[in-house]
């Protein structure tokens, strides 16, 4: 990668499309501007999980343990965009992991998981999320993993380990099946060799226990019996929006914090109630927040409330009117298909609302 | 042979041809995914090495033995202009329709996509996919009707300058990348005092630094590494542009100039709806029948017709399509206008001569409008 100075001085005569397609000939993970990293390892983590070992390029940003990154790559001729967390830590190579369980119909992560291969190419996003450790971790901390809610909290455990585990840790990481879950071998071990470091593997659909193994849904009881007093314990909770509410409310006024991550997409609206309903609305680039109907075409609805986006032909054909949206889902009035694809242009005369959005405007 | 026609359609016809229209696109867009993906990357592909290819040859034509020189360079420019062709046509034209955009590869994105010719990619964005897709051949509203160069229809005015016009025809043709770059700054209003030179510039500002980032690249850059073999460089690349330049003015205007194509007045603005957007599409545009090679060299607008009624549906579909909508058209009683590139072309240039001389509306047998 050409360092800053000769960047600069070369920035005007470089047209990064045209600079990606020709080193990416020599090393396809290089580019001019973008965050690409090459896959250069693969392993079955656990029953429909693989764990991707990544080699970014000088782009990619830094993280630390516990937060997410947004990986992409192209399915079917479209650009996919989903979030996983890093279960590693940060390595002297600056290689990362991602683990990544296949979701029912999920596009990405059965692309992920079945597809890609070592070798490819994915483009990451900067590295988000709060989910993380002081600079001096210190007390009794409880760790709430449900099925893939393990990725941020194994990169919590790691690094807790890498500091020879300063910390009182007990992680209880729940799991339909055995088969399902991840990192096993190495969580055992590292409860072998860290005493304070307590874990708990808690199968909800497993027909058989075996010694040490729990069953069942999280509750006080199983809590009070794995844990004990909670009054000392810093929380985090990861799984679906479900269990970390049930988590929530279980814990609540009885330990020393609570933090959580779940990760159920927001509902959209369905078509039938989507006339009456209104949606709020951020314009990035202006700085705006509204509120809009959702039975009117974005573009419509901007426009009864005094603003003038950028306008051509109303109709759909001439693109005028395209700008980026960065999150929520909207409705293709052409095609009747709602998409939710962050990042991705709508044309925003044809388009309306589905839920609350971030437009590029 | 009289004037092939088409039917009237009834409102509720209109409706019915709309919906089918409507349908076929849907139908195209369900579908789309890897194969679109793989073309467009395809098409991207050989615009980067035929260009490569182009500007090698003529870098090193200088170097060669003194009978190898012309013939090197003559291959090379040939090559360069092809590929700047296909960097204009098939993949600019049709990615800056935003034809691609369902990919979401920022390199293929309607909206930042900038290609190797003189105009901005911003000024084609307002002049072509809104202005002259919108309101196709309606005269007051779609400047390509002639460019405010040409008179072409009976229905614009005569004066007796216009009796040059062939000659003008011919050093538009060869300038076309510049007159397309200038369509929009509306130069008319400067040199008629009614926009001072200050304000002219401030309008001009971003098509003057393409225009400067153009003539620095093919003028100077590229002819400064070859050395000694500088005006070889430079000279190819004229070459490279004008032959783009009188290839996409071809195509381009064999697609709304010939004979058969109907022209509107603005009242078919009134009470409009998509539907009669759609026949005035079909009405208005021509195709050329040919093969693969020909469609990927006129970036599709071979299917004029099928581009004029799904801009902003990959151009790899419309030959598909194209069976589709002959075969709706037939059935609404719709004329398809479609013929040879020889053909269509000659009408073109009868058109050009024609109406350099006086010519009235009245006097010329029109198709009725269907409305």
């Amino acid at each position: 990668m050409a360092p800053s100075a000769l960047r600069k001085v070369a920035a005007p005569f470089v047209n990064p499309g045209i600079f990606d397609f020709w080193v990416s000939k020599l090393n396809p993970a290089w580019s001019w501007d973008r965050p690409l990293a090459r896959v250069v390892d693969r392993k079955v983590e656990a029953l429909d999980t693989v764990t991707l070992v990544l080699k970014p390029n000088a782009h990619c940003g830094k993280f630390v343990p516990g937060q997410h990154i947004n990986v992409t790559a192209e399915v079917n001729g479209r650009r996919t965009t989903r979030s996983y967390s890093l279960t590693g830590i940060p390595a002297r190579n600056g290689r990362l992991s991602l683990t990544i369980k296949r979701v029912d119909k999920g596009v990405l992560s059965t692309h992920l998981c079945q597809h890609t291969q070592v070798g490819d190419v994915l483009e990451l996003g900067a590295a988000f999320g709060e989910m993380t450790l002081p600079a001096k971790p210190e007390g009794e901390w409880l760790f709430l993993a449900a099925g893939s809610g393990i990725t941020p909290l194994m990169s919590l455990t790691r690094s807790l380990a890498a500091q020879n585990m300063p910390v009182d840790l007990t992680l209880i990481y729940w799991a339909k099946t055995r088969a399902e879950l991840c990192f096993a071998r190495e969580l055992r071990a590292l409860a072998v060799q860290f005493p304070r470091f307590k874990l708990q593997f808690v199968l909800e659909k497993e027909a058989q226990l075996l010694a040490g193994e729990e069953s069942g849904l999280i509750s006080s009881e199983q809590l009070a019996r794995v844990v004990g007093n909670l009054s000392a314990k810093q929380v985090y909770a990861c799984g679906p929006t479900g269990f970390v509410d049930a988590a929530r409310s279980l814990t609540e006024g009885q330990v020393r914090s609570f933090m959580a991550e779940g990760f159920t997409p927001m509902a959209p609206i369905t078509v039938a109630d989507a006339a009456t309903a209104t949606v709020k609305v951020h314009l990035a680039a202006s700085k705006r927040d509204l509120e809009i109907p959702t039975n009117l075409s974005i573009l419509d609805a901007l426009e009864a409330q005094g603003l003038k986006p950028k306008v051509g032909c109303r109709m759909g054909v001439c693109h005028s009117c395209v700008c980026t949206r960065a999150e929520g889902t909207t409705l293709d009035m052409q095609t009747g298909e709602q998409d939710a694809q962050p990042g991705m242009d709508v044309r925003i005369c044809m388009t309306r609302a589905r839920t609350d959005l971030t437009l590029d405007l | 042979m009289s004037k092939p026609t088409s039917r009237v359609l009834s409102g509720d016809e209109l409706a019915r041809f709309g919906a089918e229209i409507d349908a076929l696109r849907a139908r195209t867009v369900a579908d789309l995914g890897e194969r679109d993906a793989r073309y467009i990357r395809n098409v991207y592909k050989v615009v980067r090495y035929s260009e490569i290819l182009g500007r090698a040859l003529l870098m090193v034509a200088w170097f060669l033995p003194e009978g190898w020189v012309f013939g090197t360079a003559a291959v090379g420019a040939v090559i360069l202009g092809l590929s700047k062709i296909l960097d204009n046509m098939e993949l600019g034209h049709n990615v800056i329709h935003g034809q691609y955009d369902w990919m979401g590869d920022p390199v293929l994105n309607g909206k930042n996509f900038e290609w190797d010719i003189m105009g901005t990619s911003d000024n084609w964005r307002k002049t072509h996919n809104f202005r002259h897709h919108t309101y196709t051949n309606i005269h007051g509203m779609d400047e390509d009707l002639g460019y405010g160069v040409l008179r072409l229809f009976p229905e614009q005015k005569w004066h007796p300058a216009r009796l040059g016009q062939p000659l003008y025809a011919l050093i538009f043709a060869i300038l076309f990348e510049w007159g397309v770059a200038i369509q929009d700054l509306r130069l008319g209003r400067w040199l008629t005092g009614r926009v001072t030179n200050k304000q002219m510039f401030q309008i001009s500002r971003p098509a003057l630094l393409k225009m400067r980032r153009q003539l620095v690249k093919d003028y100077l850059i590229w002819p400064l590494l070859a050395g000694p073999g500088f005006l070889v460089v430079l000279a190819g690349n004229a070459v490279a542009n004008v032959i783009r330049s009188l290839w996409t003015y071809t195509v381009i205007f064999c697609g709304h100039f010939t004979t058969d194509v109907q022209t509107f007045p603005k009242s078919v603005l009134k009470n409009d709806n998509r539907a009669h957007w759609y026949v005035r599409q079909v009405a208005g545009s021509s195709n050329l029948s040919g093969g693969f090679l020909l469609n990927v060299m006129t970036g599709n607008l071979s299917h004029q017709i099928e581009h004029h009624l799904f801009p902003d549906v990959p151009a790899n579909r419309y030959a598909e399509m194209a069976v589709q909508v002959r075969e709706i058209c037939a059935r609404y009683g719709q004329y398809y206008n479609t013929g040879s590139m020889v053909k269509q072309f000659g009408q073109v240039l009868w058109r050009i001569l024609r109406h350099s001389f006086p010519s009235s509306p009245q006097r010329a047998m029109r198709p009725k409008m269907a409305k």
